[in-house]
């Protein structure tokens, strides 16, 4: 952990902000030891927590002042004393990670963080440079998962026309295990390579881009949800009505039943108000590429959803914070260097010298995104503390 | 058909030797190239279970694409078709299940729960009603009662779905069928009591050949015209077909795609012509003539029948007007798909291709 000495003080406002949580708390504990609630125990599981957190932290600073009192008490002897100094130290050594801790616990669960993820990865600028090289995230990150213990599936695969097969113009795979995109949430935005391409004749080093993006996925049916992520709940903030989504099976002209053997099964969905198209051709069953179109359309509208939510929050922060905090989908976060072999990460200045340990999807990844998460985590509490403060001064 | 450009077989070659073979067939590069992942996979499924060695899959995809570039069928390389969630078995001999027919059936099974939902408030004691009773005619590989079944089953406590076919190879496909969905887990286990297929000729009268007509099968459940509906045993509620309707020439001036034409059973797509006057009108519509007859005997509720293309749907719902003008009874017949939504829907051409006719006795 950098603990910074001036990020160890916890704000007033933060302070309220875990006492009345524990307080939710201690309620919510006696509710059900009277009755049980799967809804209750939920929530009392996610702010337990922060009361053992709490509780770690009032205790920490009870000991500090009772020590204090007896430094100041002229009549405590000299060998207390030096064990009262002792003792005290290594008090005040731990509050700073205590604060920490709370912190962090603090900060709001993502909405999406219980789900399984989609990772969609697209090339950027860079033409076939670009293409090559997406292929080589879509195989970093299918043996990040596979190293990890998930299952990562294949939903879509399409490479350009061209060649050679390893050219990717669009890949989507599913993991399909919870928390999955807590995980992999780190992954978001705009990758950079710069290396000497295989396509290169004169040795120059090429500088291109993919985009990869980390989406929720929903289950097919909504009622599995909670409520506030049920896709088929008109209150739910992810609600998909099915009337502004055209529905296209892919055909051309001609004869068709019986007169001919079309082995084509391509779906195309369109989200009329935002025109989100989602086409799904890789099945040959048409219900099954219906089915993945589906699960896409209904992650990228989600994903939109809620990062529009959170501009409006940057917004609202902006003035506070004197910045923009949040690093958007559109922004470069990380360069792949194969002359200098290494990976840095842009968020959090992180450097790593074992650029293949890393394209292998290995440890060198783990800590990139490992770094990433306490970086994130990091520009919440900030966010948090500005956002009460602010409340404050109101 | 037009010409494939030089410069898309030369740019699919680039690509993969093997992709100008399927592009005779497929006619775009995504199509092939589908098509080319579709074959590799089986090749490595079969060389692995067969336990040949990793040049066996080469060799192996290679003779299936030079099958494909002379219009075999993809399915029966493969040995199958998805058909909503089913995988439905296809054998040379037994007419391949197309995507426009997978649509009538969900618009069927659609309609069959409207009306049950519908009548359901009239108090009529489900517990002793007969099974909702399906009849599919001209059944093939079992296509149809197969994924009815699969849609209706968790709706109704009792099915009765019977499946027709004169073609000997066709029943015992669709049998297979039967069982090989049971087995997927896509049919719940009630599907083997529930679905029966019958060897019978639609067009028959039972007077000259070995084969069952029709009514020899379905005349338990045949209603007089003066009998009350609440006779419980006969009646049908979906009488449900997707005969041969391809005339004679249509046949053969193109229309009908080469590989349809070499390599499934003509029997399945035009109509036999039998010499039996005008009565009939045109050759390529004796079995709508039948198979609306047959609707009137058995009551059926909800009549759909796939056709041709929208002049012959049309020549449907005015030979069922005429019909049921004779009938007591009130009917609606219409052409489906044919507002815009359920055209782009369903993947149906706004002008060409196939479509529906669906019959409605009105209570």
């Amino acid at each position: 952990m950098r603990a910074k000495a001036s990020e160890s003080a916890l704000s007033p406002a933060l302070l309220t902000r875990a006492r009345l949580l524990t307080a939710e708390h201690t309620k919510l504990s006696d509710r059900l030891g009277k009755s049980f609630d799967a809804k209750t125990a939920k929530r009392a599981g996610e702010l337990a927590p922060i009361a053992n957190v709490l509780k770690e932290w009032v205790n920490a600073n009870d000991s500090i002042s009772e020590l204090k009192s007896l430094l100041d008490d002229p009549s405590t002897d000299a060998e207390l004393r030096s064990l009262a100094i002792e003792d005290l130290e290594s008090s005040q050594n731990v509050l700073p990670t205590i604060s920490n801790r709370l912190k962090k616990s603090l900060i709001p669960r993502h909405p999406f963080a219980d789900l399984p993820c989609l990772l969609e990865i697209r090339p950027g600028a860079g033409g076939d440079e670009a293409g090559l090289f997406a292929y080589e995230m879509l195989r970093m990150y299918i043996a990040f998962c596979t190293r990890r213990g998930l299952r990562p599936t294949i939903l879509k695969q399409e490479t350009e026309v061209g060649p050679s097969e390893d050219r990717l113009s669009e890949a989507v795979i599913e993991i399909e295990a919870e928390g999955a995109y807590d995980l992999l949430r780190t992954e978001s935005g705009v990758h950079r390579v710069q290396r000497v391409p295989a396509t290169e004749t004169k040795g120059r080093t090429h500088t291109s881009a993919v985009s990869v993006m980390v989406l929720p996925s929903f289950p097919e049916n909504g009622s599995e949800m909670d409520s506030a992520l049920n896709f088929e709940d008109p209150t739910s903030d992810y609600y998909i009505d099915p009337q502004e989504v055209r529905v296209e099976k892919m055909r051309a002209g001609g004869a068709g039943g019986q007169h001919v053997n079309k082995t084509e099964s391509a779906i195309r969905l369109t989200h009329i108000p935002t025109n989100t198209v989602v086409s799904m051709q890789d099945e040959r069953s048409q219900q099954a590429n219906r089915r993945k179109a589906w699960q896409v359309l209904r992650a990228k509208l989600a994903e939109a959803r809620q990062e529009a939510r959170e501009q409006e929050l940057v917004q609202l922060r902006r003035g506070i914070l004197g910045g923009v905090a949040k690093m958007g989908r559109g922004d470069k976060i990380r360069t792949y260097n194969f002359g200098q072999s290494r990976c840095t990460d842009h968020r959090t200045g992180i450097t790593i010298h074992n650029l293949d340990g890393v394209l292998d999807g290995g440890d060198g990844l783990d800590t990139v995104m490992e770094s990433v998460r306490t970086w994130m985590a990091d520009r919440e509490v900030e966010a948090m503390v500005a956002e009460d403060q602010a409340k404050e001064q109101k | 058909m037009p010409r494939i450009p030089f410069s898309m077989i030369l740019k699919a070659h680039q690509e993969n030797h093997l992709l100008p073979l399927l592009l005779k067939e497929c006619r775009t590069i995504d199509s092939a190239r589908n098509e080319l992942r579709w074959l590799r996979e089986q090749a490595v499924r079969d060389s692995k279970s067969l336990s040949r060695s990793r040049s066996g899959w080469r060799t192996r995809l290679r003779s299936m694409c030079q099958l494909r570039s002379r219009g075999y069928p993809l399915q029966y390389i493969l040995g199958d078709q998805p058909f909503g969630d089913l995988e439905i078995l296809c054998k040379k001999g037994v007419l391949i299940p197309r995507p426009e027919t997978e649509s009538y059936t969900y618009q069927a099974a659609k309609l069959v729960r409207q009306m049950a939902l519908d009548s359901s408030d009239k108090s009529r004691p489900p517990s002793n009603a007969r099974p909702l009773r399906v009849i599919d005619l001209c059944t093939g590989t079992g296509c149809i009662p197969l994924l009815l079944h699969a849609l209706l089953a968790p709706h109704f406590q009792k099915l009765s779905i019977t499946g027709i076919d004169i073609s000997p190879l066709a029943l015992s496909l669709a049998q297979k069928n039967l069982e090989h969905n049971l087995q997927l887990g896509q049919l719940t286990s009630r599907a083997s009591t529930d679905i029966h297929f019958h060897r019978g000729n639609v067009l028959g009268n039972g007077s000259d050949d070995s084969i069952l007509s029709i009514d020899s099968i379905l005349q338990p459940y045949y209603l007089e015209s003066g009998s009350s509906l609440a006779d419980q045993t006969g009646g049908c509620d979906l009488l449900i077909s997707n005969p041969p309707y391809i005339s004679q020439s249509e046949f053969g001036n193109g229309t009908t795609a080469r590989s349809v034409r070499l390599f499934e059973p003509k029997m399945a797509l035009v109509p036999p012509s039998l010499v039996t006057g005008d009565e009939h009108g045109r050759p390529e519509d004796i079995f709508y003539h039948r198979i609306l007859a047959l609707a009137l005997k058995l009551r059926a509720k909800i009549t759909v029948l796939e056709c041709g293309d929208i002049v012959q749907a049309k020549r449907v719902v005015a030979l069922s007007e005429t019909l049921a003008s004779m009938e007591s009874g009130q009917f609606s017949a219409e052409v489906w798909p044919s507002c815009e939504r359920d055209l782009l829907e369903n993947g149906f051409h706004a002008t060409d291709g196939s479509r529906g006719v669906i019959i409605r006795r009105l209570p």
